[in-house]
């Protein structure tokens, strides 16, 4: 080919050229994950997510990129990581099922792109023996104290309307898990729902009413995996890799043989063994307790969760689970490590 | 080969084999020696311990190591019961000491000066008297110790808070009362809080009018139909409102008139959730009327005490919403004073208007005003190094029928929060005074320290 050849060729080898270079995707210098804090202030997660964070498997994924790991746990849970994005500090996050809700209600720009586990939180309503409560029934005009915005709010209305009650028939008093235990101790409500931690039932000074270990249908939905729609869009390859990283995690939740170590992450996190152990009575099989796919039924759970949150005015918007999800990245990855021959719907 | 040599042979070798065998026997059973210059050889002290297994627990826990571990418990818990006693201070009722400090230098021109100042400490004590959990009609108190540049310790705050309303439901109203020693709630300058005052100084008009002062009285606070989002735990009310009676005598003085200065204020905020745009967009309204001491120039006149009409009338508008802020106020102030004569009977008396405002634009670099990032779990004493650069216009009539008496004060500050309660304040200040007819800059730093 003679120069002239070249020359007329340059061109169209020089937009090739960069049409090549814009579509190769961008990298952050940074990936921002946030999670729930504890009561101890140690910054560490539990559980699947703890065991990615101890193997430091995010942080070797990505050290060839260049990539930093940034994490932060935030004290205040899922609301404090709904700030955190709004404030645009963090990419990806994971919370309860309620909360993840009520923020894209709000406008909040963020999708979900796996579960955290299928199986759900249990929820715990103690008693003051002296409240002569003796039925759920009976909760009608108590005073009841519970943390608003939380999966022990909805699954307690679920409860409360599984028994032809609304929030309405009781004296609810929005306390913190610590303020409930106190109030319940001073006589000043007659009950608390609460997670599985129950000191006062322990001392002899409160007893347990109900708990959802035998009544599965009114646990908490499935915790939320999510990621800033922004940085899902700017950053799909990243996403994916990232989520993938994270289900290894889901994976070695899932084996029996590990389930001692998981409820030993959450003791050095300020739980207690005794209630850890004895909130998975009842529960699913590791496999499926732990299993993050997104599937119809995940997304018809959160579909009722929007239904009742709209209904009960938690939310004002109402809208279809659709917009809540992001699926594009679930499957592939699912495929890719060979989890959907592990996790088979 | 004869057969005598045949029988040597065959003994010697005999002989050779059962030596050999023994040697072959005797070297299974001695050790091995390393030989010295084994180059896989890692030196005492150099080993990678790291992946050792040194745990020492294995197996189920017997009767006796649960005794031990209940022996240990007991002694921890009468150590910490010794210490407790002997080293920590305690009090009857719940009490939070918190406290802070501030330390200036400042350079100005016209007429030049420079110097440190001390410019105030503050310490506080605070606590509940009555913890109600089922309704949150909780009581509480606030006591405060404050030095300012006159370096005598005074009581600042001192008053008690009774929730006369419920306070746990978020979705509910609220309604306080506080009786005592407390700062007014007139406007937005004024009541800032110290942490949220861009500006090392207040605007001229809260100190000219005395807005900035404490006052011994009663206040009536609440607000009505909360907007709550839950999805950050977060409320604001459509309206907030205030009502005060005070004896209007200032801090720490008895009231020196039979009248009541009456106080009030109203805020509409956006009804907005938490990642509406229009969150943090309030409109304020305020008004002051009591009663002072009747003057002439500096004289007062004979039964003149609590005889003067006081009164202020103010609006601000703001809106703070990270990383962006900007407030604007704009007050009125009316008070009578004597023209002539020298007593009651006699005095003629007139009326002075003032007038004052300020605009303030702020913005944030950082994570200090975001609540959930200052609670994190942390390992250290983190917190959220924020940057601050600021601007803002500060006017000044102290009487608006007298001509070219105002002043202006422009300032260009810088703030960085980089501890829980502490930040360091530049200001620089263009100020033109036309009263006096002085024009000055002032360059001031203040390092301010809490706890």
């Amino acid at each position: 080919m003679d120069m002239k050849k070249w020359i007329k060729a340059l061109p169209i080898v020089a937009l090739l050229f960069m049409t090549v270079v814009a579509q190769a995707e961008e990298k952050p210098k940074v990936i921002r994950i946030g999670g729930g804090g504890n009561s101890l202030k140690i910054p560490a997660a539990s559980g699947a997510s703890g065991w990615v964070n101890d193997q430091g498997l995010l942080e070797k994924e990505f050290a060839k990129d260049g990539i930093k790991i940034e994490r932060t746990y935030y004290t205040a849970m899922g609301p404090g990581q709904n700030e955190a994005i709004a404030s645009g500090l963090i990419d990806f996050g994971s919370a309860g099922d309620l909360v993840t809700v009520v923020g894209r209600a709000g406008g909040l720009p963020y999708k979900i792109i796996s579960t955290s586990g299928a199986g759900g939180s249990n929820i715990y309503i103690q008693v003051n023996p002296a409240s002569g409560i003796k039925s759920l029934k009976d909760l009608k005009g108590k005073r009841i104290g519970y943390q608003k915005g939380t999966y022990l709010h909805l699954a307690f209305n679920r409860v409360l309307e599984a028994v032809g009650l609304t929030e309405k028939d009781i004296r609810g008093v929005n306390l913190v898990n610590a303020d409930a235990q106190a109030a319940l101790a001073t006589n000043s409500v007659d009950a608390i729902v609460s997670s599985s931690d129950r000191p006062l039932v322990d001392q002899g000074v409160a007893t347990l009413l109900f708990d959802t270990r035998k009544y599965p249908q009114f646990k908490s939905g499935p915790g939320s995996i999510f990621v800033t729609e922004a940085f899902a869009n700017k950053y799909p390859e990243i996403t994916k890799r990232v989520l993938k990283t994270l289900l290894k995690g889901y994976y070695w939740a899932s084996k029996p043989e590990n389930q001692e170590a998981i409820i030993q992450s959450s003791v050095k996190l300020g739980g207690t063994y005794k209630h850890i152990k004895a909130d998975l009575i009842g529960a699913l099989p590791p496999k499926e307790r732990y299993d993050p796919t997104v599937t119809p039924k995940v997304l018809k759970d959160y579909q009722e969760i929007i239904d009742f949150a709209f209904k009960r005015g938690i939310i004002r918007r109402h809208y279809n689970v659709s917009e809540l999800f992001d699926l594009r990245f679930q499957a592939p990855v699912l495929k890719e490590l060979g989890y959907d021959k592990y996790w088979v719907h | 080969m004869s057969k005598r040599k045949l029988t040597i042979l065959v003994l010697g070798a005999l002989l050779i084999g059962n030596a050999n065998l023994r040697a072959a026997e005797t070297a299974e059973t001695e050790p091995r020696q390393q030989p010295v210059s084994d180059s896989t050889a890692v030196p005492f002290g150099s080993e990678d311990l790291s992946e050792k297994d040194t745990s020492e627990a294995g197996g189920n826990v017997s009767q006796a190591e649960l005794d031990g571990v209940r022996a240990e418990i007991a002694t921890l818990r009468d150590q910490l019961t010794q210490r407790l006693d002997k080293t920590i201070a305690n009090s009857k009722r719940s009490l939070s000491i918190s406290g802070s400090t501030q330390t200036r230098y400042s350079v100005s021109t016209s007429p030049n000066k420079n110097g440190f100042l001390f410019n105030s400490a503050i310490l506080s004590l605070k606590g509940y008297l009555k913890r109600d959990y089922e309704e949150g009609k909780s009581i509480s108190y606030t006591l405060g110790l404050g030095s300012n540049t006159s370096y005598n310790l005074q009581p600042t705050d001192a008053y008690l808070q009774y929730s006369i309303g419920q306070s746990l439901d978020i979705d509910k109203p609220y309604l306080n009362v506080n009786i005592g020693q407390q700062k007014k709630n007139f406007g937005l300058e004024a009541t800032t809080t110290e942490d949220k005052q861009p500006a090392i100084n207040l605007a001229q008009f809260a100190s000219k009018l005395g807005l900035s002062a404490r006052d011994i009285g009663i206040r009536f606070y609440g607000d009505l139909f909360p907007v709550v989002d839950l999805g950050y735990n977060y409320r604001i009310p459509l309206i907030e409102y205030s009502l005060g009676l005070y004896n209007g005598s200032g801090p720490n003085t008895a009231d020196t008139n039979q009248d009541k200065d009456i106080e009030g204020r109203i805020v509409i905020n956006a009804p907005a959730g938490y990642y509406s745009p229009y969150r943090g967009l309030a409109l304020g309204g305020s008004f002051y009327r009591g009663k002072q001491d009747l003057y002439k120039g500096t004289t007062l006149i004979t039964k003149g005490e609590g005889e003067a009409k006081k009164i202020r009338y103010g609006t601000d508008l703001s809106y703070v919403s990270a990383p962006f802020g900007f407030t604007a106020e704009y007050v009125i102030g009316k008070d009578e004073k004597a023209l002539s004569g020298l007593t009651l009977a006699n005095a003629v008396r007139a009326t002075t208007e003032s007038k004052g405002y300020t605009v303030t634009l702020f913005y944030e670099w950082g994570e200090q005003f975001y609540k959930n990032s200052r609670n994190q779990s942390r390992n250290d004493d983190w917190w959220p190094t924020t940057f601050q650069p600021f601007l803002r216009y500060d006017h000044w009539d102290p009487d608006t029928a007298v001509a070219s008496n105002e002043s202006n004060i422009t300032t260009l500050g810088f703030n960085v929060f980089f501890a829980e309660t502490t930040k360091f304040q530049l200001n620089y200040s263009i100020s033109d005074d036309k009263a006096v007819n002085l024009k000055q800059n002032t360059f001031a730093a203040q390092f301010q320290f809490g706890f």
